[in-house]
């Protein structure tokens, strides 16, 4: 039995996780980042991982029951992400891989969240719609890579949901989506759709406008998480339009937002079309998914010398060959 | 109203992620209805509201196009209460799937370069979207996706759209086709403005993600 270890540190959350060839999932251990106000800050965060590292890899080989000698390869995210994260995480895995002399593994954060999305699913050749706080994109596994069919010109939907919850006072999601429970009038706000690309910092610009003006809280953030969720919709559906597929798999932390999946839900069903999203669990950051995909990687031989292990804050889901895709 | 307007409807031409494209007609006039329908995901408020500016936009478009003598289809009403456009029906096969394209080219670049030099772009190039009629008649349709106001980038966008469109077409013609094509281009916007825009294309491919329909 081959088994990986993979360990996530992009932003807020420092992730170890265990994985076997046969798709099992043995650990999955998350030390997350909360700041008491504002917004993540990536030095901080860094050094809210490397004191959590060791009690975070202790628990994973005890809930997985397994020895450090008993992991075949290392894996850890590669970018895209914040530098100071990355970099606390990358070292914690040369480590790792260099004291037990294991082959190191580079994993793009956005596949591990599409391919541990595929594990537990099982939903077959997708349009992937990813979005969480620093990604949103439209996918597909196209001649062995994924491709960015659309994606965000400017901040990650989640990014813009986030930051409005903040300047609200009510904290960021799920906040909002729950405050927008409350709310019963829809403002207008931007709705900026461009082919299969979409731009939000208009939207969090003019929403908070609005909050200036004394409009109720409940309100904007019915109006903004509508307006977000029906642009995400519209060109994902664009995307299984133009590739022809009948599946689609929601994947990143605002794969938990329930509005999102209804929405999606009704688009896929009125095409004839099916739906699958990620459990919770493996929604948000996780060091499972950059172990599975670690696991994926190292199937095909994908290594990487510690001397070439260097992050990537800006890396691309194009960039990589999915080669271990059929 | 339009509703009083004794439109037959006579058949579906095309199902798009976003309209519905009908052939109708109207006192005898074959025209085409291009209906942006209700989606069901969205909240009624915010599903008129973007239907009827997209209706509007498009529309604008192609009265701005038809005025300097562009040739798209002609606007004849615009329904922005149901957000349906009614225009000409035009005469035509898909370049796609035209048995002689190469007669085309030199034509299509002349005509893409006379819109791109209005700061306009189509958005959505493909050879899906360019009618060939008989003799050398061209004409572009759907312009759901156009801009005005565009940069050098959306220009590339549509050259880099076309030519991929072209080669999943007829892979062993695209290359002649293309150059056919942007001799045209460059007759009507000049040698260097070409050149510049042909960079571009080389940056957006390098980056490789617009992908076109077959």
């Amino acid at each position: 039995m081959t088994i990986v270890l993979g360990i996530e540190s992009t932003a807020h959350t420092f992730g170890v996780g265990v994985a076997t060839d046969e798709g099992k999932i043995l650990a999955n251990i998350q030390k997350i980042y909360r700041p008491a106000k504002g917004g993540i800050h990536p030095r901080e965060a860094a050094q809210h991982h490397a004191a959590k590292a060791a009690e975070a890899l202790e628990e994973a080989f005890k809930t997985a029951g397994i020895k450090p000698s008993d992991i075949d390869a290392v894996a850890f995210s590669q970018g895209p992400g914040m530098g100071p994260c990355l970099r606390t995480g990358a070292t914690v895995a040369r480590t790792i891989a260099t004291v037990l002399g294991k082959p190191l593994i580079g994993v793009n954060h956005g596949i591990a969240h599409i391919e541990i999305g595929k594990l537990v699913t099982g939903c077959g050749d997708p349009v992937v719609l990813y979005v969480a706080g620093g990604n949103t994109l439209i996918t597909a596994l196209i001649n062995k890579r994924y491709r960015i069919l659309g994606e965000t010109l400017d901040i990650a939907a989640g990014n813009c949901l986030d930051s409005f919850g903040i300047t609200a006072g009510i904290g960021p999601m799920p906040a909002p989506e729950i405050k927008a429970g409350e709310g019963d009038t829809i403002y207008e706000l931007p709705y900026r759709v461009k082919g299969m690309d979409v731009s939000f910092s208009g939207i969090l610009t003019a929403a908070e406008k609005l909050l200036q003006q004394g409009k109720p809280i409940p309100n904007v953030c019915l109006s903004l998480t509508e307006t977000v969720y029906s642009m995400l919709t519209e060109v994902t559906e664009r995307a299984l339009a133009m590739l022809d597929r009948s599946s689609l798999l929601l994947v990143g932390g605002l794969a938990r937002s329930r509005r999102l999946y209804n929405m999606l839900e009704t688009m896929c069903r009125d095409r004839g079309a099916r739906v699958y999203v990620v459990p919770d669990e493996y929604a948000g950051d996780n060091g499972a998914m950059i172990a599975w995909t670690g696991l994926l990687m190292l199937r095909c031989g994908a290594t990487l010398p510690v001397e070439q292990s260097h992050v990537k804050p800006r890396m691309r889901i194009d960039e990589v060959e999915a080669c271990w895709s059929s | 109203m339009l509703e009083q307007l004794d439109f037959l409807e006579n058949r579906v031409i095309r199902v798009g992620a976003e309209a519905v494209i009908k052939e109708i007609s109207w006192k005898g006039l074959r025209l085409v209805a291009k209906h942006r329908v209700p989606k069901r995901y969205r909240t009624a408020e915010i599903d008129e509201r973007v239907r009827r500016s997209r209706t509007l936009h498009e529309a604008k478009i192609l009265w701005h196009l038809s005025e300097n003598g562009q040739p798209v289809p002609l606007v004849l009403f615009i329904d922005l209460a149901n957000s349906i456009i009614y225009m000409q029906f035009l005469e035509g096969v898909e370049l796609r799937s035209h048995q002689s394209p190469l007669r085309y080219a030199e034509r299509l670049g002349e005509i893409v370069a006379s819109m791109h030099s209005m700061d306009v772009v189509h958005g959505d190039l493909t050879l899906a979207n360019i009618l060939a009629g008989e003799d050398t008649g061209l004409w572009l349709v759907d312009f759901g996706l156009s801009a005005f106001n565009a940069d050098l980038e959306e220009k590339a966008v549509d050259i880099h759209l076309l030519e991929r469109s072209a080669a999943s077409a007829f892979p062993d013609k695209s290359r002649e086709f293309m150059h056919l094509f942007l001799r045209g281009y460059s007759r009507v916007v000049g040698r260097e403005k070409t050149s510049e825009i042909l960079e571009k294309v080389k940056e957006i491919r390098s980056r490789g993600r617009y992908v076109v329909r077959g």
